[in-house]
């Protein structure tokens, strides 16, 4: 196993534990809203895992541009792990959504503008890595997805700003805003903390991705 | 649709279990990928 990976492995129990202390902070020593009750807890775990779902989907545009540019395999290597912990946190986004949904709107899903781009966005990465798995030639299957990873880049600022743009259920930023976070300060500390533990789990994550997708090309590729 | 403050434990209770096990699982599958490439070198 590489330096790399085993960083990335140490990064990511990190993050775990991190997690973990965020789990008791977000369920003891928060206070419950009036109006959603319990299920406004969800909140804690629901935005951070957009927040790196969305970086994560940058970063596989990001270094899309650089491949193209560049041609270093290395940075297509890089964009098909951010895509792949990308699906994760949007997994954990789209499934926290409606638990969180059902209790405050009564309803799990609604086709709105935020909801309906994001499970596109989340479509367009599951296309991304069918795409990676149904061309052969390594050259070919990195441009190929190099432009499908810029188009799901450009998506990414408009799916956050759906809420102004259109009419929709989902709340508006009240972190990520031009003006100052409106959260009492207990639950904007908790959101800020979980902010940081699913960073640096997306971090390990990410980079033991990586780590791990290079030794296998490199076994592959001395075999 | 506001829900009373004692309403909806359940819901909450089930997407930190399922963020867990999501979050969890892809860091434990990654793990045993880590352990068998360095098994094989």
């Amino acid at each position: 196993m590489t330096t790399l990976a085993k960083r990335g492995l140490a990064i990511t129990a990190v993050g775990l534990l991190a997690l973990a202390a965020v789990y008791v902070l977000a369920l003891a020593y928060t206070p419950i809203e009036r109006a959603q009750g319990l299920p406004q807890k969800i909140f804690y775990i629901h935005v951070p895992a957009a927040w790196c779902a969305l970086l994560s989907f940058s970063l596989v545009g990001i270094a899309s541009i650089l491949y193209l540019w560049l041609r270093d395999p290395r940075l297509d290597l890089f964009a098909e792990s951010a895509a792949n912990v990308g699906l994760a946190f949007s997994l954990v986004m789209l499934t926290t959504g409606p638990l969180w949904g059902k209790p405050v709107w009564g309803t799990w899903w609604t086709w709105d503008a935020r909801l309906t781009f994001t499970l596109f966005l989340f479509f367009l990465f599951v296309g991304y890595r069918a795409l990676r798995s149904a061309v052969q030639d390594p050259g070919e299957r990195a441009r190929f997805s190099a432009v499908l990873g810029i188009f799901g880049l450009l998506l990414v600022p408009f799916v956050h700003l759906t809420v102004y743009l259109f009419r929709t259920l989902h709340p508006q930023p009240i972190v990520l805003k031009p003006s100052a976070p409106s959260l009492p300060g207990e639950m904007l500390r908790a959101l800020l903390a979980s902010l940081g533990a699913y960073t640096i789990l997306m971090a390990g994550l990410l980079m033991t991705r990586y780590a791990l997708a290079r030794d296998e090309r490199e076994e592959r590729d001395a075999g | 649709m506001p829900v009373d403050a004692n309403g909806g434990g359940g819901y909450m209770v089930a997407a930190y279990v399922v963020t867990a096990v999501i979050l969890g699982g892809y860091a434990l599958m990654l793990w045993r990928k880590a352990k068998r490439i360095a098994s094989s070198e």
